[in-house]
């Protein structure tokens, strides 16, 4: 690279004139650098939020103009009982998907981190469900799922085992979702996991091996201590992404035109989008952010307890 | 670095065991859905179903184009595709250089904002972005489809990331020689970045080709679907039975699964820089 071989003189040059402006020069192309980027932010996010805090406080039919109504979104939504089954629904699908996805992640990156072959045929194999469009997994899943005519159904069948309308009873139908979410998300926590357990030094566990530590205290002394900040990191995006869940629980569970397991979002998007009220619509998400920020701050606080950083 | 040794050919022939149970139990869903995709109406009604189709009946792809305008929309899909995974990674690039790079005032304010907003669900921001939509009467419009989803907060933070590990010798070296910080961005920093820019790549391709809650807010006309609205809305309407409706949904899902074949190695280290920063 020539530009790798300078003068002293260039150096001295470039020291004596004008580092003023010099240094303004820089902060006009950060600007202009930055610029593309700033503006969309500008205008899709702080102009976005800046405006529905405001729609929050009134109602709003998309047709005639805004309503101020103050507080009377917020004091709706104290009592209404669908957004609480809503948010009871995604809260029981989010935190057995993250608890479940944590531990057959951490199973299958284990398995994956030893010298056997085919290592990355296997990683691809388990890795494959994160790249899928939602709603084909939806749509697939919904199929298996089918109560007459599916193949899971026609399994228990055959066995002579009950044959449950998986996707049309609420109680069931957490359960159904529960499994595809952890079948589509847990090549995302292994791939991190697979990461996490590359740093770990080898010489801990040979020098485990030398004090006549077994496997299970292996496992239980070096490898999960030293994997709590990952396990961390994914336990806290794992509730931000599900508390989100939307396109791939929508397509699964609206059966003839009502959906039988409505979560945060598809409220959300219900009642701007097909009710039209579009100020009641914000203050669910509104809702929804709060939540999220409840659990991160929760998980944060109790980090402290498990959490080693080396 | 450690990798554990399994040395009795037992264990290993055990693991293998295990690992492809479990691999196979995970290809299911895949192989059903091709198979369903492949079977005539009649195999789509009973109540002990089997896997292998009783006639290979191909035609159901093609029934896919004649019953809905899947051109179209697969069109749709492709280009909106190209174009925002295209913006993000130049747009991100250009920002995450100065944020790396230069110094500048408010240079730490700035980032910290883009920061905070990664934390703010996009559920927030959609009647807001809808209204803006409306007044630029983008309703419908491949830049209504595009421009609000370009602009990736994470893309920059990935990036700075990365371009924080170059060695500084390079940008002073350049400085000192005349160039400018857009000339130093273009042909040192990028060509340098360039599996950072693939891993950010693949991941905004993978995000934008699946992406549903905006396309479905900010499309109403079925010509200007994308693949994951249309096969959610058309399911009964176009898409009559299952097995139509599954051909559908493979067509939509396995060119990016092909592609992950070719890219494996990239994205999986990407997805893995991502997590550890």
């Amino acid at each position: 690279m020539k530009t790798a071989e300078l003068s002293v003189g260039t150096q001295r040059r470039a020291r004596l004139f004008g580092s003023n402006q010099q240094a303004r020069s820089e902060a006009l192309w950060a600007y202009l650098l930055i610029a593309p980027m700033m503006i969309g932010f500008s205008v899709f996010f702080l102009i976005a939020l800046g405006a529905s805090l405001v729609l929050t406080f009134t109602s709003w039919d998309m047709l005639t103009s805004p309503v101020w109504i103050g507080f009377a979104n917020y004091t709706r939504l104290f009592g209404d009982a669908e957004f609480r089954t809503a948010l009871w629904n995604t809260t029981a699908i989010a935190i057995p998907n993250v608890v479940f996805r944590l531990i057959v992640a951490l199973a299958l990156a284990m398995a994956l981190n030893t010298n056997i072959r085919f290592r990355s045929f296997y990683r691809m194999l388990f890795f494959m469900p994160v790249l899928t469009m939602p709603v084909a997994i939806g749509t697939i899943w919904k199929w298996l799922y089918d109560p007459a005519f599916g193949p899971i159904n026609g399994l228990l069948g055959s066995m002579g085992l009950p044959r449950p309308e998986w996707l049309l009873e609420p109680r069931t139908a957490i359960i159904a979702v529960v499994i595809v979410l952890l079948w589509s998300g847990v090549g995302y926590d292994m791939i991190i996991f697979l990461a996490g357990l590359q740093t770990i030094p080898r010489d801990y566990y040979d020098a485990a091996a030398i004090d006549g530590a077994s496997a299970w205290q292996r496992f239980r002394d070096i490898t999960v201590p030293l994997l709590t900040p990952t396990t961390f990191f994914l336990s806290v995006i794992g509730i931000i992404f599900s508390l989100q869940v939307f396109d791939l629980v929508y397509v699964m569970t609206r059966i003839d035109q009502t959906n039988q397991l409505p979560t945060v979002v598809y409220y959300i998007y219900e009642e701007g989008f097909r009710s039209f009220r579009m100020g009641y619509a914000i203050t669910v998400a509104w809702a929804l952010l709060f939540i999220i920020l409840v659990f991160t701050l929760l998980q944060f606080r109790l980090q402290r307890r498990w959490v080693h950083y080396g | 670095m450690t990798r554990q040794t399994v040395k009795p050919t037992l264990a290993r022939l055990g693991l293998h065991a295990v690992l492809l149970s479990a691999g196979l139990l995970f290809m299911f869903p895949f192989i059903w859905s091709i198979s369903t995709s492949l079977k005539p109406v009649s195999d789509l009604f009973q109540v002990t179903p089997s896997l292998i189709p009783s006639e290979f009946r191909w035609q159901n792809y093609s029934d896919v184009f004649s019953s809905a305008p899947f051109v179209r929309i697969y069109a749709n899909t492709i280009f909106v595709t190209i174009a925002r995974t295209i913006g993000q990674v130049f747009i991100a690039s250009l920002a995450a250089f100065a944020f790396s790079q230069l110094r500048f005032p408010g240079r730490d304010f700035l980032f910290f904002l883009l920061l905070a907003g990664l934390m703010v669900p996009d559920q927030v921001l959609i009647v807001p972005r809808f209204i803006i939509m409306r007044q630029l009467d983008w309703f419908d419009t491949y830049q209504g489809l595009i421009i609000p989803l370009i602009f990736s907060s994470f893309g920059v933070f990935l990036l700075r990331q990365f371009f924080l590990g170059i060695p500084k010798e390079f940008h002073e070296a350049a400085k000192l020689e005349g160039a400018n910080p857009f000339q130093i961005y273009w042909d040192i920093y990028l060509p340098l970045a360039r599996p950072a820019l693939a891993a950010f790549g693949f991941l905004a391709m993978l995000f934008s080709w699946n992406e549903f809650l905006w396309a479905l807010t900010v499309t109403g006309d079925s010509n200007m679907r994308v693949l994951s609205v249309g096969i959610a809305l058309f399911q009964g309407q176009f898409f009559t039975n299952n097995a139509i409706l599954l051909a559908a949904a493979n067509m939509a899902t396995f060119p990016l699964l092909i592609a992950f074949l070719f890219f494996q190695k990239q994205l999986v280290e990407g997805i893995a820089l991502s997590g550890l920063k």
